[in-house]
């Protein structure tokens, strides 16, 4: 009988510690799932920019705004299309589909507002590249692929990590 | 990067029903280093027995910041907003046509303007206030034209121009002009032109619309007491239709302009203008648009037309 319920205790416990370890690896799971969807606004290293308001991060993707403060002109980076950041920027920050996004580029263009489209770049590495290389470039990738070699911005005075942040 | 259309149209009484090339454009940009900029903007328009070539827009610009850049050369008179949202981008525009007040070849407004532009953005993000100031040579003798070569009197065409895109209501974009000019006459007097258009734009597709009025004051410089009045306006609702309907988008816009018959500039060229537009705009590429549209007008009172158009524009251009 003792033995009976010594064996019981301990599969009830062996159960217990398999939902906990399961819970752990979901909520683990589900936190990488979070960082992989959040996106971070990377700039060059040297930028004197920390931070941007929603508003003035959309003026710079719509290029409204075409200088930083110390008045380098703003590289824009953006992903070729059917990239998932790509999808998310346009949806969170234009507000566009597709293809209102080209073209509201091409009459930016046609309207000569602009001295040249965003550059586009096919992958996150060579977003990264290009930021670590051109001075007042800005570009988007996943909060989870940031390297060292890139400044993070704060938007709305929150980064990729802290709670409320707007980019998630 | 360039544009272009081809079209099908059918007039009312008309023998001459048929297919058109309509405007085949070019453009060219270069930046010259990090604030030095060129733009050029070249048509070819089908005429009866050739092809017109013409310089439309050549614009070298130096960006100091956001708030001051200054340029030079020849415009899109930024007076109302299809003038230089649109002008030559028929693949831009919703609509196949333009409306009559802004048409290729206008002598309502002047649609280009030769000369420098001082223009930027105010550091206010949340209004997205903008303006342009602008001097220049002013209207040729051919009114329809600007003085490309020079300018034929004196006296210089001067534009300002203030505008918002307010972030609350992202889409929407607002402006208000004032343009003046003395523009010679074939008699030798001359008329003192001022025109003052507004304008209220959505562009977010669902629904888009476009309002923009124009009135102009003539008056001649040695006889105040001949003068005349120009009220142009036109209001345009398009919208893109939802889910797998997104690439249709049916519009509508109705559009009249009255001139003075006392107008010393313009009363003599019967410009009174009334009309009305129907249409279906099917995008089927991401950079070609097919654009069915229906148009009953009347030019000077001279009774009403029909006229069908079907119409086929592009972008030549890659994001």
């Amino acid at each position: 009988m003792r033995s009976i319920f010594k064996s019981s205790w301990q599969a009830t416990l062996r159960v217990v510690m398999c939902c906990v370890l399961l819970l752990a690896a979901s909520t683990a799971a589900a936190q990488e799932t979070d960082e992989s969807s959040t996106i971070a606004i990377v700039v060059h290293k040297n930028s004197q920019v920390d931070n941007l308001s929603l508003t003035e991060l959309r003026n710079v993707f719509l290029a409204d705004r075409q200088f930083w403060p110390d008045n380098t002109r703003i590289i824009l980076l953006v992903r070729a299309p059917k990239s998932d950041e790509r999808d998310f920027v346009l949806n969170r920050i234009y507000q566009m589909t597709e293809a209102q996004f080209r073209q509201y580029w091409i009459a930016k263009m046609f309207r000569a507002e602009v001295p040249r489209g965003p550059k586009i770049v096919f992958s996150t590495d060579m977003a990264l590249d290009l930021v670590v290389a051109i001075p007042g470039s800005i570009s988007f990738i996943r909060a989870d692929e940031v390297t060292d070699g890139v400044k993070v911005l704060r938007v709305d005075g929150k980064l990729p990590d802290d709670t409320g942040y707007v980019l998630k | 990067m360039g544009f272009g259309d081809i079209s099908y149209v059918s007039r009312d009484g008309s023998n001459a029903d048929g297919f058109s090339i309509g405007q085949l454009v070019a453009h060219l940009g270069a930046s010259l280093g990090d604030s030095v900029s060129v733009f050029g903007e070249f048509s070819a328009t089908a005429k009866d027995s050739e092809y017109s070539f013409e310089v439309e827009r050549l614009i070298v610009r130096y960006d100091f910041s956001d708030t001051y850049r200054l340029s030079a050369g020849r415009y899109h008179t930024p007076l109302g907003y299809w003038n230089s949202a649109y002008h030559h981008g028929a693949w831009l525009q919703s609509t196949a046509t333009r409306p009559e007040v802004v048409k290729f070849g206008s002598k309502l407004v002047p649609i280009h303007f030769v000369g420098v532009l001082l223009e930027g953005t105010l550091p206010t993000p949340e209004l997205g206030l903008g303006y342009k100031v602008g001097f220049g040579n002013g209207r040729h003798g051919n009114i329809a034209r600007a003085g490309d070569a020079g300018d034929i009197n004196s006296d210089k065409a001067w534009i300002v121009e203030l505008s918002a895109k307010p972030h609350k209501i992202f889409g929407l974009a607002t402006g208000l002009a004032f343009y003046t000019d003395e523009v010679p006459l074939p008699n030798g007097l001359e008329v003192e032109e001022a025109s003052v258009s507004a304008y209220v734009a959505y562009s977010k597709e669902s629904p888009e619309f476009i309002v923009e009025i124009l009135h102009s004051a003539h008056e001649l410089v040695t006889d105040s007491s001949v003068s005349g009045d120009v009220d142009a306006w036109y209001a345009q609702l398009a919208y893109r239709l939802p889910g797998e309907w997104h690439q249709w988008k049916p519009y509508a816009r109705y559009e009249h302009t009255r001139v003075d018959d006392s107008d010393p500039l313009l009363g003599a060229e019967g410009l009174d203008y009334d009309g009305s537009v129907l249409g279906m705009r099917w995008d089927f590429n991401h950079y070609a648009a097919l654009k069915a549209e229906y148009r009953n007008e009347e030019f000077n009172n001279g009774g009403r037309e029909n006229n069908f158009r079907l119409q086929l524009s592009f972008a030549l251009a890659k994001l």
